[in-house]
C-alpha cells in the first residue's frame, strides 16, 4: 500500500528549479516569476512544533505551529490541527485559503493516488 | 577604518515614565557631553514602533530640534530590532567618506505604554507576512528555530536556562541594565511557558530606552576595524537552515575580512540574545566556537567576565532590556567602554584590544557585524 494518501500543490521554478511553496509568489531563491505547478505527496516530517501559549490577537487555544518538510525538500510553516505532534512525526499538510494546515492523525479515506 | 567612538550616552533601560523623544534626548545628551558639546554635523536616528501622534518619519527632525542640530545633515535608519547596529555603520561609513567630521547615532524605543499583546502584533512586522498569516509570533518562531538547534546538537533547555542565567547575572553588574536582580536556573526552568521549549525568563523583556554614541574621524580607543552585515530569506521555512543564523555568518565573515582580523583575535562579544538560546547560536556562527559548542563554553563559565570569552558583559538583550532599535547600539556601545576602560564594575578582568558588537534584526533577517579595536590615536 502507497504511503502516499493525500496531495498537495507544490511550484517548481522554470529558471532555477526550486520547488517552494505557497505557490501564488515567485520563487524564494532567485525571484522568477516562470513557476509550473505540480502535485505531490501531502505527507510530511514535523522539523519543529510549539504551542503558543498566548496566540495572537485573533487567533485562540490551542494554536500550534510546526516547521513541515514534504519531499523535495519543499518546507512550511502550517497551523498544526489536533495534538502537539512529536519531532519526526509524519503529518498531512493541506491548503486552507492563505494558510497551510498539518495533521497527525490518519486521513480519512480519500482519493488514492 | 579612521573613525572611532568617542563617547557612549544611555540612560536606565525598564519601564520609565518618559516618553521616546525624552529618552532619545537624555541619552544624547550624555553622549554630547561626552566630548565637551563639541560640533554635530551628521545625525543618524532609528526607531521601530514611535507610537502615538508621531509616527517613526517625524523622529529624526524631532531629535534635531530638541537638540538643537538643525544645521547637521540627517538620516534615519530602520531595521527592526537591528536598527541601532545599521544606525552604527552607516555613521562610520559616512564619516570614513570625508564628508563629515564628526557624528551623533541615536536609537531609542518606547513600549512600555502598550500592551504586550499590541508589542507582539507589532514586533510581527519584521517577520514575513506569509508566517504571519499563520499566526507566528516572534517568541513562536523563535522557539521552533530553538528546537531544531538543540535536536540538531543533542542538547536540552537546560543550555536555555543557562544562558538566561548568564544574562541575568551580568546584568546585576549594570547600572543601565532592566533587571538588577540575578536569577537561578530553577527559576528560569520553572517560569511560565511562552512557547515551548521557550519560557518567559528565555525572552527578553519590553522596555522603554536609549543609547546614543558620538563617533569622530581618526583613531582611539575604541576604532572602527571591521564592518559586516548579511541578509537571510525574511520566510523561515526558505531558509537553507533552521538551525543556525546565515545572517550571522554572512556578516562576521565579511567584518572580519574588512578588519583584517581572524576570530581568534576577538577577546570579548555582545551578541544579540533577543531569546537566550540565540546567544550560543551566535558566538557558533561568529566562528568564535564550533557548532554545537557553546553550551560547553556557558556550562565552564569561559563567556564570565575572567572566562576566555566574556559574552555579553552589558547583560544582554535578556538581562539590559530590549527597546528594540536600540537594543543594536547598546551592543557597539558596550564593546566601547570595555575598550575605552569605561565598564566601571562590569569591566572585563583582561583589558581588551579587539572586541565585537553583533545586532539582528527580527530573527536574523538582517544582522550586523560591528569590530572595534584600541589604536593610537
Amino acid at each position: 500500500m502507497s504511503e502516499i494518501a493525500w496531495t498537495i500543490e507544490l511550484a517548481r521554478c522554470g529558471a532555477c528549479h526550486a520547488q517552494f511553496l505557497p505557490t501564488d509568489g515567485p520563487c524564494p531563491r532567485c525571484g522568477s516569476t516562470e513557476t509550473h505547478l505540480y502535485t505531490a505527496s501531502a505527507n510530511g516530517q514535523v522539523l519543529a512544533a510549539t504551542e503558543l501559549v498566548h496566540p495572537a490577537a485573533g487567533w485562540q487555544s490551542p494554536h500550534l505551529l510546526a516547521f513541515v518538510e514534504l519531499p523535495g525538500p519543499v518546507r512550511l510553516l502550517a497551523i498544526v490541527d489536533g495534538s502537539l505532534p512529536a519531532l519526526g512525526a509524519t503529518v498531512t499538510v493541506r491548503r486552507e485559503g492563505e494558510v497551510y494546515r498539518a495533521r497527525t492523525q490518519a486521513p480519512p479515506a480519500g482519493p488514492p493516488v | 577604518m579612521s573613525v572611532h567612538v568617542a563617547s557612549v550616552g544611555t540612560g536606565r533601560y525598564g519601564k520609565r515614565p518618559e516618553g521616546l523623544i525624552d529618552l532619545a534626548a537624555e541619552a544624547a545628551n550624555l553622549a554630547l557631553e561626552g566630548i565637551g558639546r563639541k560640533p554635530i554635523d551628521l545625525l543618524i536616528a532609528g526607531t521601530m514602533l514611535a507610537h502615538g501622534p508621531y509616527g517613526t518619519e517625524t523622529f529624526l527632525p524631532r531629535i534635531a530640534s530638541r537638540l538643537s542640530l538643525e544645521s547637521a545633515s540627517g538620516f534615519r535608519v530602520d531595521s527592526a530590532s537591528g536598527t541601532g547596529g545599521m544606525a552604527f555603520h552607516a555613521a562610520a561609513i559616512l564619516l570614513e567618506s570625508g564628508r563629515f567630521e564628526r557624528a551623533l547615532v541615536v536609537a531609542a524605543e518606547k513600549m512600555t505604554d502598550q500592551s504586550t499583546a499590541i508589542i507582539t502584533r507589532e514586533l510581527a512586522a519584521s517577520l514575513h507576512s506569509s508566517e504571519v498569516a499563520h499566526g507566528a509570533t516572534m517568541p513562536a518562531l523563535a522557539a521552533l528555530v530553538t528546537q531544531r538547534y538543540l535536536q540538531r546538537h543533542h542538547l536540552t533547555t537546560e543550555v536555555c536556562d543557562r544562558a538566561s542565567v548568564h544574562a541575568r547575572a551580568m546584568a546585576a553588574r549594570n547600572p543601565n541594565a532592566h533587571f538588577q536582580k540575578p536569577v537561578t536556573a530553577a527559576e528560569v526552568a520553572s517560569s511560565r511557558p511562552v512557547a515551548l521549549p521557550l519560557r518567559l525568563l528565555h525572552c527578553s523583556p519590553i522596555s522603554d530606552g536609549a543609547t546614543a554614541l558620538v563617533l569622530e574621524r581618526g583613531k582611539g580607543p575604541a576604532t572602527v576595524l571591521g564592518l559586516g552585515q548579511g541578509f537571510d530569506a525574511l520566510r523561515i521555512a526558505d531558509r537553507a537552515d533552521l538551525s543556525s543564523f546565515t545572517a550571522t555568518r554572512v556578516a562576521a565573515k565579511r567584518a572580519y575580512e574588512s578588519a583584517r582580523l581572524t576570530r581568534r583575535e576577538v577577546e570579548f562579544v555582545e551578541v544579540h540574545d533577543a531569546f537566550s538560546p540565540f546567544a550560543l547560536m551566535h558566538i557558533e556562527d561568529l566562528g568564535l566556537c564550533g557548532p554545537g559548542e557553546a553550551a560547553e563554553w556557558f556550562e565552564k563559565g569561559w563567556v564570565l567576565p575572567d572566562g576566555r570569552l566574556p559574552v555579553n558583559p552589558s547583560g544582554g538583550v535578556i538581562g539590559r532590556g530590549h527597546p528594540v532599535a536600540a537594543s543594536g547600539l547598546a551592543e557597539v556601545g558596550e564593546v566601547a567602554l570595555q575598550l575605552r576602560g569605561e565598564a566601571g564594575r562590569r569591566a572585563i578582568a583582561r583589558p581588551p584590544k579587539v572586541g565585537l558588537a553583533q545586532a539582528m534584526s527580527g530573527i536574523a533577517s538582517h544582522n550586523f557585524v560591528t569590530i572595534l579595536g584600541r589604536e593610537a590615536p
